[in-house]
């Protein structure tokens, strides 16, 4: 067919198409009369037409968003390669990434592009960061490196997994305990801050991270004032938030006085802030709320805020100097604030020595006297020194687990005494499982969390199954689990090489044989894949191993070796990412990174697989119906490789002969 | 990734009007980065509901590129950029999973099931890419409103708007080209 031809028919099925459905194949028939080939093209298109339906009507982008987002993944600016997108804020978005030199996360800011057009503004940027940088403070996110690659400019800093202070308190309410906790850490981060003479400028809750193990960091320091406009006066009169480029600035409701009014400020502009922080979080609400950024201007500079007795009263009760700290923060007058961050601290520390005091006294009483509001507080008093403690003692497990790639050795634990898995409660059973899915965690390098009771029952409920499957004789071909256990030993010891080699946790390359070939040293399965783990064909290549050598383990397992170790650099390496890579061994690291973005915000986020389990109901299908339990699967695995005498198996745990 | 600055970008767009392809190679990633950026708000805005409006999404991305006096002639230019940027990205893609198909990293889980975009979608995607192709020997002006339309997500009269055409020509260039590639992509199934 070529152009005018096509004119021709083209005006045929126009003339049809006009016409009502019923009657187009009469006017063909007419006009096409002697023209069999034009009948047949216009005959076709109207039925094409007809049938087409809403075909091409829906934009593709409505199917396919995610495209357009996840494109960005394995984006490289500089040695950082972005595996996903944690949010924007004033100054640009903010990336997790992985560096590739040092091997670590690492959270990556970049700036707006506007921002790199002017020069003057990226001076200043460059000079603020770099003294922020040398700001040195457990409770101050540590800046790595300024920097620019290929005209981007990015801040990178540690990566901090954890919520901000803004989403706690959205989330759930706060105890006074911890409340003091959090405005002392912010507080003793100012005043090391402040004797550098840099103010933060933008003390907010959205600018406090809270990590998992309650230590506090404060984001973006020092460069809230990058964000100012060069601005007159006049401007901030009119309450002008938006700057030359468009970007609108973030809330007013922290802002000071002095700043709302566009003059000089100084580090009592963060001690009136810290104030507002403390004051919201006591009464749940602002101390200066208007309908608009105009009138909770007019509200900072000229209202006086409700007494904390009328909003908070509670707290108020438990400790009347709240209201006088709360008073002196939020000061119209600079003169009338404390002076420096450390008055602040000991009129702080006073508040919680009184509070304590009032606690042990409390302890004694509380089963007889019971006033509403007092047992809860002792209960949360000893709830966070009991979350100290565990915390505490996690991360020490974890760091040192964490170094060590080589399992941890059973011979180092204490003796325990053996009871039968099959004797066992189901409550018993239970605790079991809960308690080996933590130590199993450590042993793959993960900083082990608490799991949810169903998570632990999906695991058990795996356990169950296998278990079922030790008991009879360990025929080769019956599926059964004491033949599969039985195959492994002879290849540990290679798999314990490999993995090491790649720093790879061991006990990762252990287990994962038995879930996915039962210890066949060549299994296919029906896509074709094979070998101890299981890789295509195509895969194999890719990592050096010819689809004759799919077999032999002693290809096998430095290529899944290689292949998991490039996972993990895909998807960094923290302290809870492991579960990720054995979900993505499974389906790929572009699916994890859809899907954490997808919970991303749910109540209890955090990077891990459990997250990916706990919001099954938003993912897909595939995920709910099958790959959910590869990862709970694994760990019912290693719970019975590593506890064989517990399933009345003769071989010794596996990670034991690592070492050998 | 080159940044690119207000005065060479409006250059580039001249350019491009001007028939250099080598233009828009240069200014799609800024066009891409604008979408992307948009993208993920209306992601996240509507985590329940993941269809995106694209109109909504070019018209943002034009009303902040155009504050940045970047120069865009008119609304209707920066949607024939768009659109092609659009279409780039999904073909792209979609020619990437099929290649993964043959030679990525897959195991047990078919791939199909496992990624943004489904093996089906990037087949139905390929295939609609071609016949758009041979559309545009054919006739030119149909293949670009359907470009504008499915790969923009332009409205008929925004569509009329950018192609300086009337909107019963967009009706109907949109119909016949709806009837072709239908039984174009029919035919090869």
């Amino acid at each position: 067919m070529n152009a005018e031809r096509w004119q021709e028919i083209e005006t045929v099925l126009q003339d049809a198409l006009d016409r009502p459905p019923l009657e187009r194949a009469s006017f063909i028939e007419n006009v096409c009369a002697g023209d069999e080939e034009l009948k047949t093209e216009a005959t076709t298109l109207i039925a094409a037409y007809e049938e087409a339906g809403d075909f091409i009507e829906q934009p593709a982008i409505a199917r396919d968003a995610y495209v357009l987002l996840s494109a960005e993944a394995g984006r490289e600016i500089g040695p950082y390669r972005i595996i996903e997108r944690l949010g924007a804020g004033g100054m640009g978005e903010v990336y997790l990434t992985h560096d590739t030199r040092l091997s670590r996360l690492v959270a990556l800011k970049l700036l707006p592009v506007y921002f790199a057009s002017d020069e003057t503004r990226l001076r200043r940027f460059q000079s603020e960061a770099r003294a922020a940088s040398a700001l040195n403070h457990p409770n101050i996110l540590t800046i790595y490196e300024v920097g620019e690659s290929d005209g981007v400019y990015f801040i990178a800093t540690e990566f901090i997994d954890g919520k901000t202070i803004g989403e706690l308190m959205r989330e759930q309410k706060i105890s006074l305990a911890e409340i003091l906790d959090c405005v002392e850490q912010v507080a003793s981060a100012l005043a090391v801050a402040h004797a550098a003479a840099i103010v933060h400028r933008d003390i907010k809750p959205e600018n406090i991270m809270r990590r998992q193990d309650g230590l506090l960091k404060i984001l973006d320091f020092g460069i809230a004032r990058l964000l100012e406009p060069a601005k007159t006066p006049d401007d901030a009169a009119g309450g002008r938030t938006q700057t030359e480029t468009g970007l609108v600035l973030g809330t007013v409701n922290y802002m000071s006085p002095e700043q709302a009014r566009g003059l000089p400020v100084d580090e009592r502009t963060d001690i009136w802030s810290l104030g507002v922080v403390l004051y919201e979080m006591l009464a749940g609400r602002l101390p200066f709320r208007g309908a608009t950024r105009m009138d909770t201007m007019v509200a900072i500079l000229d209202r006086e805020p409700a007494r904390l007795s009328e909003v908070a009263n509670g707290h108020v009760r438990a400790a009347p100097l709240l209201q006088s700290i709360v008073d002196k923060c939020l000061s119209k007058e600079i003169s009338g604030r404390y002076r420096t961050v450390s008055e602040l601290l000991a009129d702080l520390k006073t508040v919680r020595h009184q509070l304590t005091d009032k606690a042990e006294r409390g302890i004694e009483r509380r089963w007889k006297l019971t006033p509403r509001s007092f047992p809860r507080f002792v209960s949360s008093i000893v709830g966070v020194v009991l979350l100290l403690a565990v915390a505490i003692t996690a991360t020490l497990l974890y760091r040192r687990s964490a170094r060590l790639n080589a399992p941890a050795a059973t011979s180092a634990s204490a003796p325990r005494a053996v009871k039968l898995y099959s004797q066992m409660s189901e409550s018993e059973r239970f605790q079991f499982v809960a308690e080996q899915e933590q130590r199993i965690s450590s042993m793959m390098g993960d900083r082990p969390v608490k799991l949810d009771d169903s998570a632990v029952r999906i695991i058990k409920s795996f356990v169950d199954y296998y278990a079922a499957r030790m008991i009879g004789p360990p025929d080769d071909d019956s599926g059964s689990m004491t033949a599969v256990y039985e195959r492994a030993p002879p290849y540990v010891p290679l798999i314990a090489r490999s993995f090491a080699a790649r720093k790879v946790p061991v006990i990762i390359g252990i287990y994962l044989p038995v879930i996915e070939s039962g210890y066949h040293r060549c299994s296919e399965s029906k896509f074709g894949a094979k070998g101890l783990y299981q890789f295509l064909p195509s895969t194999a290549q890719n990592y050096g191993v010819s689809r004759e050598e799919m077999c032999d383990p002693e290809k096998m397992a430095p290529a899944a070796a290689h292949y998991i170790a490039d996972r993990m650099a895909e998807l960094g390496e923290d302290s809870q990412s492991v579960t990720l890579v054995l979900i993505s061994y499974n389906r790929g690291a572009e699916w994890v990174r859809d899907s954490l973005r997808q919970v991303r915000g749910k109540e209890n986020y955090a990077r891990n697989f459990w997250t990916l389990l706990a919001n099954r109901e938003a993912l897909d299908d595939a995920f709910r119906k099958e790959t959910a339990n590869y990862v709970p699967s694994f760990f019912a695995a290693a719970i019975i490789g590593e506890n064989p005498e517990v399933f009345g198996q003769r071989v010794p745990p596996l990670s034991t002969l690592a070492q050998q | 990734m080159k940044a690119l600055t207000a005065d060479n970008l409006t250059g580039l767009l001249v350019e491009w009007r001007e028939g250099d392809r080598a233009a828009l190679e240069r200014l799609m990633p800024l066009v891409y980065d604008q979408l992307r950026r948009i993208a993920h708000r209306y992601v996240q805005r509507e985590r329940n509901d993941h269809t995106l409006q694209t109109s909504a999404l070019v018209n943002e991305a034009y009303l902040r590129l155009a504050d940045q006096n970047v120069g865009w002639q008119n609304r209707a230019h920066f949607f024939a950029v768009t659109a092609r940027v659009m279409r780039h990205i999904l073909i792209d893609h979609a020619r990437r999973r099929r290649y993964a198909k043959h030679g990525g990293d897959v195991r047990q889980v078919p791939i199909e099931e496992a990624a943004t975009m489904s093996m089906e979608r990037a087949a139905e995607l390929i295939a609609l890419e071609e016949a758009l192709d041979e559309l545009a020997q054919l006739d030119p002006r149909k293949s670009r409103v359907v470009e504008l339309r499915y790969f923009g997500g332009l409205s008929l009269e925004e569509t009329a708007e950018a192609l300086n055409i009337s909107l019963m020509t967009v009706r109907r260039d949109w119909r016949a080209a709806k009837a072709w590639l239908y039984r174009r992509l029919k035919e090869t199934e």
